[in-house]
């Protein structure tokens, strides 16, 4: 047996949406052929990527070896760490009164927390913390205005590279948020706050 | 003629001002795009996407255009000099051109890519503008059956056509049709898939997708491989090449041009694969084959004008049919829909405007790309010591503002996050993100030509056999699907695109 790891996980992703997908489209009336309902074209579609999902997994367990590297622990355990964490963060924001339960902030919230958890690992720092920096944006951008948001997100993600230095962080700081004034603000005229409002 | 009533009209759109203003504009950011290593057509234009919505839909898509031929031009520009391919369609040019640059012929090679691309690049423009209201007039004829095919055939191409399994890439097909139908059913007005996020009713944000899997994935992936800039070889030396250079020059452009434009419009085509059809194409037939390895300017010619042909020709399935080729065109049909505008046969004479304003401008692009790149060409080159880490927060902080733009809702920030983690499992899984795109787009077309038919033909499902057309369609799908089980071909395939990136 030579099993292809890549595959093998691909198989299962997609025969997790697939299934899930049929799953959600017992809600929608199929129909007829001739008068197709909502739920006709879904219900095709899920069940050629079920079919697709087996073939890649048939296919998986012969085409391999194509390991992918094994997750350390640490790797491992701040990945469930952060998936528990954000969702926790997420629904204890969406009980919160104010701001912080308001809109989409529990979601943010929620990314944002479970993120910088899994970041603490530093082999998952470029993909979590890109993600937090970009998540954080989102967060600020509303209640503290866009040069707030651009600086706090660049700073945040400048430590997803080791190379930079405070010095160039600051340029690029102040070197963004002149380029974006002009761009989106004066140009464009964007409806976007740009100071925080007090 | 016509065609020259036409294409003076559409001069005339093209060379206003504002459209002037933007075709430089996106030949810039196309050239820079393509000389910079790490970030591609595809995640530029959904980047500034939400920046064209402001502008007329004419004016959009020229400058949207810009930055695909744009990136061909600056792509040969790092290929040459630093061996890196700044484009995926530049991967061939770095095999021939990089050595010609050790040779100290640098110079002639950047030459030849430019004028080679402009060469093809004005063929091309003539060839969309003759091909375009010819297909229309076909297109027209087209029942929803034969759509339906079509579009079949387009999202089957593009997945065989696509690197590494068939099978997965057509599995991201479907999984992107699926994607598609998540939002308001057009017919009865159900929600389907929208776990009651009002949001969602509109469907999956198209921008954050894309934005997501390409511009989001991209930056994270780059930053997960340490840097590798070889340094420039030697000086650029002289830009003119040698009348021997020439010589050997030109046959490979006309060959190149050929293979481009053919390449382009076909379903899946596009700029890669058209550029690395033309450098095969050119080590069996051209003159200079026994040279290749040391440095032949057949290799860098050919595959250079071969790839600006097809970045135009892919024009040619989205103009006349509204159906995009690749994931580049799958945006432009993006940036169409946002603008109000329903791409397919009816956009010659619906918008006469666009349709002439894009081709002109395609050739004045061609123009101002070749002043850009040749006596610029020291710019873009100092463009290259900009260090990434530099870069990748400009990239993910203008991502962020375009996509909150769309709507003013941070909901779709958060969107573009998930797919932004989706987008790097995938590439991780070896899950291509291109079909994808494609097969997201071509989704809820295909479902409304779908239940169209079936109506029409009151729910025989014959009837895309029956027609000639889409019989046509379909057995093509399944001559393309059937070649690929074939395992020589597939190795045959698989060692192509290695090769080519």
């Amino acid at each position: 047996m030579k099993i292809n790891t890549k595959d093998l996980i691909s198989a299962a992703l997609l025969i997790g949406f697939a299934v899930v997908g049929l799953w959600l489209n017992m809600d929608h009336t199929l129909g007829t052929a001739r008068r197709m309902g909502p739920g006709y074209m879904p219900m095709l579609a899920f069940w050629i990527l079920l079919g697709l999902g087996a073939i890649v997994l048939l296919l998986s367990l012969f085409n391999g070896p194509d390991p992918i590297p094994m997750w350390t622990g640490p790797e491992i355990g701040f990945l469930l760490a952060g998936a528990v964490g954000g969702t926790a963060a997420g629904l204890v924001a969406a009980g919160m009164p104010g701001w912080v339960g308001a809109g989409w902030n529990p979601l943010g919230i929620g990314l944002f927390v479970g993120c910088m958890i899994v970041s603490v690992v530093k082999s998952w720092r470029p993909l979590f913390l890109i993600s937090a920096a970009f998540t954080l944006f989102g967060l600020l951008l509303e209640p503290l205005g866009l040069m707030v948001a651009i600086a706090t997100s660049v700073v945040l993600s400048a430590f997803a590279d080791e190379t930079h230095k405070p010095v160039g962080v600051l340029g690029l700081v102040a070197f963004l948020c002149a380029l974006c004034w002009a761009v989106f603000i004066y140009e464009l005229d964007i409806r976007v706050p740009v100071w925080p409002v007090f | 003629m016509d065609l020259f009533a036409n294409l003076a009209h559409g001069f005339s759109v093209a060379l206003t001002f504002n459209n002037l203003l933007f075709c430089l504009i996106g030949c810039l950011i196309g050239t820079a795009i393509g000389v910079l290593p790490g970030i591609g057509p595809v995640a530029t234009i959904s980047l500034l996407l939400p920046i064209t919505f402001g502008q007329p839909a004419t004016t959009a898509i020229i400058m949207l255009a810009g930055i695909y031929y744009g990136a061909q031009y600056g792509g040969s520009t790092t290929a040459i000099l630093l061996n890196l391919p700044g484009e995926v369609s530049s991967v061939v040019t770095t095999l021939e051109g990089y050595k010609m640059a050790r040779r100290g012929r640098a110079g002639a090679a950047l030459t030849v890519a430019a004028l080679g691309s402009f060469f093809a690049g004005t063929v091309a423009t003539v060839v969309v503008a003759a091909s375009g209201p010819l297909l229309t007039q076909v297109a027209l004829s087209f029942g929803p059956a034969d759509y339906f095919s079509l579009m079949f055939l387009g999202l089957v191409i593009s997945a065989v056509l696509a690197q590494g399994s068939v099978v997965k890439s057509i599995g991201m097909v479907v999984l992107g049709v699926s994607m598609g139908m998540v939002g308001t059913d057009v017919q009865t007005g159900q929600q389907r898939f929208t776990f009651g996020i009002p949001e969602l009713s509109d469907g999956v944000g198209f921008v954050s997708m894309a934005m997501g899997m390409f511009g989001i994935a991209e930056i994270i992936l780059n930053l997960e491989r340490p840097e590798a800039r070889s340094v420039m070889s030697g000086k650029v030396g002289s830009l003119m090449m040698t009348r021997e250079e020439f010589r050997r020059a030109v046959p490979s452009v006309l060959r190149g041009t050929l293979v481009g434009t053919f390449l382009g419009i076909l379903p899946g085509g596009g700029a890669a694969l058209s550029s690395f059809g033309s450098y095969m194409m050119e080590r069996k037939v051209s003159k200079g084959r026994h040279e290749f390895g040391t440095g032949a300017i057949e290799g860098v010619a050919g595959p250079e004008s071969a790839n600006n042909a097809a970045s135009q020709t892919s024009f040619i399935p989205l103009l006349t049919l509204g159906i995009p080729a690749n994931a580049v065109m799958a945006l432009m049909v993006g940036a169409l829909i946002i603008q109000g505008i329903q791409p397919g046969p009816r956009m010659v004479e619906a918008q006469p405007d666009l349709f002439w304003g894009l081709i002109a401008s395609m050739w004045v692009g061609n123009l101002m790309l070749l002043v850009i790149n040749l006596p610029m060409i020291g710019m873009w080159v100092k463009l290259l010591s900009v260090p990434y880490r530099f870069m990748y927060p400009s990239i993910m902080i203008f991502c962020a503002i375009g996509v909150y733009s769309l709507q003013n809702n941070v909901f779709d920030v958060y969107q573009t996050v998930v797919f932004g983690i989706f987008g790097y499992l995938c590439s991780k899984l070896r899950l291509e993100a291109a079909p994808m795109l494609i097969g997201f787009v071509l989704g809820p077309m295909m479902e409304e030509h779908l239940r169209r038919a079936m109506l029409l033909s009151r729910g025989d499902p014959m009837v895309f056999v029956e027609r000639p057309i889409s019989a046509t369609m379909l057995a093509i799908a399944a001559i393309a699907l059937g070649a690929m089980l074939m395992p020589n071909l597939r190795k045959g395939k698989d060692a192509a695109l290695q090769e080519g990136g």
